[in-house]
């Protein structure tokens, strides 16, 4: 009887806390989005009819529970049926669900409909780190994580958005609708902002649609959430909203870069700057297989020292330009432009004690490519 | 044979009165309710395939 008594308390007691907790950002966000705020509504419809439901069942067992026990002297009815009531407790919950159902369907239906976007961008999952492409403005680069490895490890503090940080956001126009095109170059993985309320799997060989109209400018933060491998953990989102003035000097801004990198193919390239810029390629997208010391580890075989590698540089060439097929090394030339790749092969081949003093043009590369 | 089908009918919606099923289990073939069932289980995924169709327009 006591140990029932505190357990009636104790239920009491939670249901009473239920919505400083909620307060207290245990809930789902509510979002920046129309559609996001849909789905909090959502959310909290059915969490509330959740609640009264169980309030009013758990409420009408313990009663009977009490009034009705055996040290009272109750005896069991002992009878077979009772259409009426098997009726009304099967048409009640139907109700209740077609009821749940209808908005959620109307809401899903808007989830649905990516037409009449503004903006495509192209998502692109890579292990472990993401690519996006602005679709029609020559725009497009990858997303890695910037947290410091040093933060990880444990041997510095963890820094405000740890793990949640990356070198280059996606940025996009508030108040503009944004059709992502969502696909992976190796494996499944699936891009997510809970402010945006989009979750929407990456999976190589499909396109994916999903879209948003964000209406803060702010910075809103998610991370890979299918897991695909190692550093599945380390491949962070993060979206930057601005007004659309400040998106279109970024974008002009972007362009011109983009523009003078294509231009700069043909040039002849000294080794410093192929150098400063292959170390950020490298520690952007190579370090985290190959390690940021060229050591390797596992699978993943170290580049400082390798003797194939630095005898011969066609083949270095090929195997970051074509990948190697079959394996966890990609295929470059598709994801990095002319210049970083060069870049990145001029670095591997003289970072790290490796001093081969070859330098690799981009143009050399551009030839690979076409 | 509408006995058959309200039968059917009360099966699909999970609640049945004991006076029926006792009469179900003691007059008629079972081939019947089989095809009786299979038919009106037809018409149910038609019928919410046509509601699924205009809700999507
Ligand atoms: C997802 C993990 C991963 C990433 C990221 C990655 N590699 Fe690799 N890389 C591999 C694996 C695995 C191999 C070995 C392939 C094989 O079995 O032949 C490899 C092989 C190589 C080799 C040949 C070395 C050898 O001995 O086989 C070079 C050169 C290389 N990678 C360069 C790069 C460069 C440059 C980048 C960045 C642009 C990069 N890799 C990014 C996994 C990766
Ligand atoms: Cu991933």
């Amino acid at each position: 009887m006591r140990a029932m008594l505190a357990w009636v308390t104790g239920m009491g007691v939670s249901w009473l806390l239920a919505p400083a907790a909620l307060a207290n950002g245990w809930n789902m966000p509510k979002g920046v989005t129309e559609i996001s705020r849909d789905i909090y509504s959502l959310h909290m419809t059915i969490f509330w009819i959740c609640v009264v439901i169980g309030v009013v069942v758990f409420a009408v067992m313990f009663y009977s529970l009490f009034r009705y026990r055996r040290s009272q002297g109750a005896k069991a009815d002992n009878f077979h049926e009772h259409t009426t009531v098997e009726v009304l407790w099967t048409t009640i919950p139907l109700l209740i669900l077609v009821g749940m159902a209808l908005p959620a369907t109307a809401t899903l239906q808007r989830m649905y409909d990516p037409s009449g976007a503004d903006l495509d961008v192209m998502v692109t999952g890579q292990q472990w780190r993401w690519h996006y492409e602005y679709m029609d403005e020559g725009v497009s680069f990858t997303s890695s994580m910037s947290t410091p490895t040093s933060q990880i490890s444990g041997e510095e503090a963890r820094g405000e958005n740890y793990l949640l940080d990356v070198d280059n956001p996606l940025v996009l126009p508030v108040d503009q609708k944004v059709r992502f095109l969502l696909t992976s170059d190796d494996v499944i993985h699936s891009w997510w902002v809970p402010e945006l309320a989009v979750k929407q799997d990456a999976v190589p060989g499909f396109v994916n649609e999903n879209w948003v109209r964000i209406e803060e400018p702010g910075i809103y933060r998610g991370q890979c959430t299918e897991l695909c491998g190692k550093d599945h953990a380390f491949m962070p989102v993060v979206v930057h909203a601005m007004e659309q003035d400040e998106y279109d000097e970024w974008l002009a801004e972007r362009k011109a870069e983009a523009e003078a990198e294509a231009n700069s193919v043909d040039r002849e390239w000294e080794m410093d700057e192929l150098m400063e810029r292959g170390e950020q390629v490298y520690g952007s997208v190579c370090a985290t297989c190959h390690q940021q010391d060229g050591s390797g580890s596992g699978q993943f075989p170290a580049l400082a020292g390798n003797d194939q590698m630095l005898d011969d540089v066609d083949w270095h060439k090929d195997v970051v330009v074509n990948g190697v097929s079959g394996t966890p090394m990609a295929a470059f030339g598709g994801s990095l432009s002319a210049v970083e790749v060069a870049a990145v092969i001029t670095y591997e081949r003289n970072a790290w004690d490796n001093d081969t003093g070859d330098v690799v043009q981009p143009s050399e590369i551009q030839e690979m490519l076409e | 044979m509408w006995n058959v089908v309200k039968s059917v009918l009360a099966a699909f919606f999970g609640v049945q009165k004991e006076r029926r099923r006792q009469e179900d289990f003691t007059h008629g073939e079972p081939i019947k309710f089989i095809v009786v069932g299979i038919l009106l289980a037809a018409v149910l995924v038609i019928l919410i395939a046509m509601i699924a169709l205009t809700a999507a327009g």
